[in-house]
């Protein structure tokens, strides 16, 4: 009898059991699914980071950096790519000599509108790896194209040449950072850094050329200041280089020495030529032309 | 001295030897160093140098394991189970059955890192095929240094936990409390920098400072003794940074060794 009332309590259990799991099973079938997403979700706090990797921040470091390396950046929304530079910017904090991590961040991190954080972990490449130019590099590039900031990016382009042994690579890392010089609104610094390159230059011909775009800059800085005056004469701007002459505010246009030469944009502002003037027309070429002439 | 240590240290290599740990190392070895290989192939740029990062870390971790599994096993066990008590029937003090058994364990452990050191020298120089990276890794004097911190590190753990094991009556207690000593000490170096740079004003982490200045005091900071950027970067250590960790680990080391044979000099042992 009590084996009976036993076996009777079983098979109630089982019976319910059983319902309760075909009912569940039923209900899950048509629920719905959340998206799973093989993007980056969250980037986890440095700590536990390190604790999960017993202690270990380079193994912490290589963990995330991997991570970084299996995601679909073609299929990321723009605040995964907010984690993803939280993320870069952990493992540079980790191992800021980590170079995929540098490359990654510069190659997408910049142009995903993660500016700073990629800076971030470039700077801290470019102190962990003093042996190495391309961190600094990027790092100047991204200043000058992304911040539109060519003293701050020449800066970086002159510690990047630091980085690399006397010898062709790195006078044209100097040439570089002294061409980018001239896009800056600041002459005056812009002048006193390249004059210090010169100085500084061991190779006698690099520092010949140097001096060559310091008398540029100087240049294009004495034109500037007679087109500010010009134009507290006059109300507008010169539309010629030769009006500036014509008003006695310069003895006459300075000479380019790498021929080039200086022109007004359409803004009137006086800037550097980016190649040398078209050859003046003969006086046969100009009466068969019939196209209206173009202020360069 | 040595002669009264010999017996132990001896008697620690058997054990060690007879419980098969050389092929539980090989085992393991080999497993972390396939680990070590496969994580190259997610580094684009620089596979060598991925390959020995990952791979001194699973020596790191393998070693810590492996010293603790040889405490609990060396030591702890022949206490728990009273079998020290035919040990200690030598004609030599208490004191030294621990060092003897601390310089055994020790020599295990030289011979795992060797053999760790080996395999992950063969993977990293085989790793990459014909790619050549940008900025190579420097497997000689630099990868042999860092393997030696990590012993030094290993040995660490391994005084703690023999302190632990002369003080336990519990049989998991020098295993578990190595373990976190172990997480603790090599974590430490990370938060130490990350309150010294501002803890991202993060008032309630910077309220822990005093905290953990004060633990720096009675735990040592064993990522003083992880020298990796050398053969992977090689950025050399300062000097004064690697000899002052040395120095630090093994003043530690004396510091456990000595509360350890304190410990186990006064300890009572019933029939």
């Amino acid at each position: 009898m009590r084996l009976q009332r036993s076996s009777l309590k079983l098979s109630l259990a089982l019976v319910v059991a059983a319902a309760i799991f075909a009912t569940t099973t039923h209900r899950l079938k048509t629920a719905p699914r959340y998206e799973v997403r093989a993007q980056l979700r969250v980037a986890l706090p440095l700590f536990v980071q390190v604790a999960m990797t017993m202690g270990d921040r380079y193994l912490a470091a290589n963990l995330a950096t991997i991570e970084i390396m299996v995601v679909d950046t073609s299929k990321m929304r723009p605040d995964e790519f907010a984690i993803q530079a939280q993320l870069q910017q952990d493992v540079s904090w980790l191992n800021p000599g980590n170079e995929d991590n540098y490359y990654v961040a510069a190659a997408i991190l910049s142009w995903a509108n993660q500016v700073d954080a990629a800076q971030n972990v470039l700077a801290r490449a470019t102190d962990a790896r003093p042996y190495d130019y391309q961190p600094a590099f990027y790092y100047g590039f991204n200043q000058l194209h992304f911040r539109h900031d060519p003293a701050g990016a020449s800066a970086w382009l002159r510690q990047s040449a630091e980085h690399l042994l006397d010898g062709p690579n790195k006078i044209q890392m100097l040439n570089l950072a002294a061409i980018w010089l001239d896009r800056t609104d600041d002459l005056s610094m812009a002048i006193i850094v390249v004059e210090n390159m010169a100085k500084q230059a061991t190779r006698p011909d690099f520092r010949k050329y140097l001096e060559l775009r310091v008398q540029r800059l100087q240049g294009l800085k004495t034109l500037r200041d007679a087109a500010v005056i010009y134009r507290q004469h006059h109300g507008k701007a010169p539309t010629q280089l030769d009006e500036l002459v014509t008003d006695k505010l310069i003895p006459t246009v300075p000479v380019d020495p790498f021929g080039f030469g200086y022109d007004i944009d359409a803004q009137g502002n006086v800037v550097l030529r980016s190649r040398p003037p078209a050859p003046k027309p003969t006086p046969s070429q100009a009466q068969t032309s019939t196209q209206t002439p173009v202020r360069k | 001295m040595l002669k009264s240590l010999s017996p132990f240290v001896l008697s620690a290599w058997r054990a060690g030897l007879r419980s098969r740990s050389i092929q539980a190392i090989l085992v393991l070895g080999i497993l972390l160093m396939g680990v070590a290989f496969l994580s190259a192939s997610f580094a684009p740029r620089q596979p060598k140098t991925v390959a020995l990062d990952v791979g001194i870390s699973g020596i790191r971790i393998a070693l810590v394991l492996l010293s603790l599994f040889w405490v609990q096993e060396l030591i702890g066990q022949e206490i728990q189970r009273r079998t020290v008590l035919f040990a200690l029937t030598y004609p030599v003090g208490r004191g030294s059955y621990i060092v003897g058994r601390y310089v055994g364990i020790l020599g295990l452990l030289a011979l795992a890192t060797l053999l760790l050191g080996m395999l992950l020298w063969v993977v990293v120089l085989t790793t990459g095929g014909d790619y050549e990276q940008g900025f190579a890794v420097a497997p000689g004097l630099p990868y042999w240094t860092t393997v030696f911190g990590i012993f030094v590190d290993a040995a660490v753990v391994t005084a703690f936990a023999t302190w632990i094991a002369t003080l336990s009556t519990v049989n998991i207690l020098p295993l578990a409390l190595g373990l976190a000593f172990a997480v603790c000490g090599k974590s430490l170096g990370a938060v130490i920098q990350y309150m010294m740079e501002g803890a991202d004003r993060n008032p309630h982490m910077l309220q822990l400072s005093p905290v953990i200045s004060a633990i720096q005091w009675v735990l040592p900071d064993l990522s003083r003794l992880d020298w990796r950027v050398w053969p992977m970067y090689g950025v050399a250590p300062d000097h004064t940074v690697l000899i002052g960790g040395g120095v630090m680990a093994l003043s530690y080391i004396v510091v456990m060794l000595v509360l350890s044979v304190f410990a186990f000099s006064r300890r009572e042992f019933q029939q």
